[in-house]
């Protein structure tokens, strides 16, 4: 992973953010920012409805309907920002535990929202019915904060990270 | 009036002290900001595009906006408080970071900018809470959402241009008071984490 990492480094795309990355890096990470803001954003209203503290005067499905695109929509847009930033600094993130750790609890919530989208819309009366009022349900969703701060936090220490490099000696030189 | 005394009191601080001497604080406080400013940011996105027009439409602005109303407040208080305490870090030289001012000012005008709706749209609610806002509403939920993307951007900047740097009768800046250079090679990242400069933030 190392080698890709230097290899991805030494490449035309990486090298040209690089060359402007004055101006390039703070936009791609305030886009990336933004990009957070409206995924969490979007993810706290939708699970504030779930638990029953916000926009009861509407269905899960139409709490759905409002809020899903825009999570889907700025899922795809850090994606792309993040991989702009890793292309730009491969080494940064590949040797990095917390960048890892923060993929793995991505493609967690990714797929949650993938899953949980579809047996909605697949499913809504036995959302609103059975499933809505019961507590595993509601204590699920508030578990969805803690993960998605716990993303925040490791995507922040990416740049503070040395824990990797302890880890695969070499890796940092 | 010379606040120079004020800002060498606030990075005098206990608190100020213990997050330079420390490699995780600075992160954390951080990650504490960005989280609660999606808090912040994602409500206040949700009745802007109300009024705008673009999303809820067929729910009452009154509620909407109400609702989400208290979230909107918590999360700016998280921010104000964990920017405070970054800036108390720092506090000369962020002081004197043109972002950092940019930030500052941007910040007042989207507060005027509130206070204006309050004054204006916010009391003929009852007219078009079903319907679409007048154009003095959609106007400050257009600028604010302006605004608040700038504000966003101009604190990305403050951290690229602040970082290393120290008062200048502390100490000279190095050659390498930017260490810019670091970033792009991750050599910062593997800085020992007791240094004495401020901590990096990038």
């Amino acid at each position: 992973m190392h080698n890709f990492a230097t290899w991805l480094y030494a490449t035309a795309p990486s090298l040209f953010l690089r060359s402007h990355s004055d101006w390039m890096i703070p936009t791609i990470q305030s886009v990336h920012i933004i990009g957070i803001a409206t995924a969490v954003g979007s993810a706290f209203m939708i699970a504030m409805r779930v638990i029953g503290w916000l926009g009861v005067d509407q269905t899960l499905l139409q709490t759905l309907r409002r809020y899903g695109p825009w999570l889907t929509g700025a899922l795809w847009v850090l994606l792309a920002t993040g991989a702009l930033l890793v292309l730009a600094e491969p080494t940064r993130e590949f040797d990095t535990l917390s960048f890892w750790l923060k993929m793995a609890l991505v493609a967690l919530m990714a797929t949650i929202a993938v899953v949980f989208q579809r047996s909605v819309f697949r499913h809504d009366q036995r959302w609103e019915t059975a499933i809505l009022g019961t507590a595993g349900v509601k204590w699920a969703a508030l578990a969805t904060f803690v993960v998605w701060a716990a993303i925040i936090f490791l995507g922040r220490f990416i740049a503070y990270d040395t824990v990797w490099s302890h880890v695969l000696p070499g890796a940092k030189a | 009036m010379d606040i120079t005394p004020w800002l060498k009191l606030l990075e005098d601080s206990s608190v100020a002290t213990t997050i330079r001497n420390s490699a995780y604080l600075f992160p954390s406080l951080e990650a504490v900001h960005v989280i609660a400013l999606s808090l912040m940011l994602g409500t206040i996105t949700v009745v802007d595009l109300r009024l705008l027009g673009l999303a809820s439409k067929g729910r009452s602005a009154g509620r909407v906006s109400s609702e989400v109303l208290t979230w909107t407040w918590i999360g700016f208080a998280v921010v104000a408080l964990s920017g405070f305490t970054m800036f108390t870090t720092n506090a000369r030289v962020y002081a004197h970071n043109t972002a950092f001012l940019i930030k500052l000012g941007l910040l007042a005008v989207a507060g005027v900018n509130m206070a204006i709706f309050h004054l204006t749209a916010e009391r003929t609610i009852d007219r078009w809470d079903r319907t679409a806002a007048p154009p003095i509403g959609k106007a400050a939920a257009a600028l604010s959402l302006m605004l608040w993307v700038a504000v966003v951007f101009a604190g990305r900047v403050v951290g690229f241009t602040t970082t290393g740097q120290q008062a200048k009768e502390q100490a000279p800046p190095a050659a390498s008071a930017t260490n810019f250079d670091d970033f792009l090679t991750g050599g910062a990242s593997s800085a020992p984490p007791a240094a004495a400069a401020p901590a990096p933030a990038k």
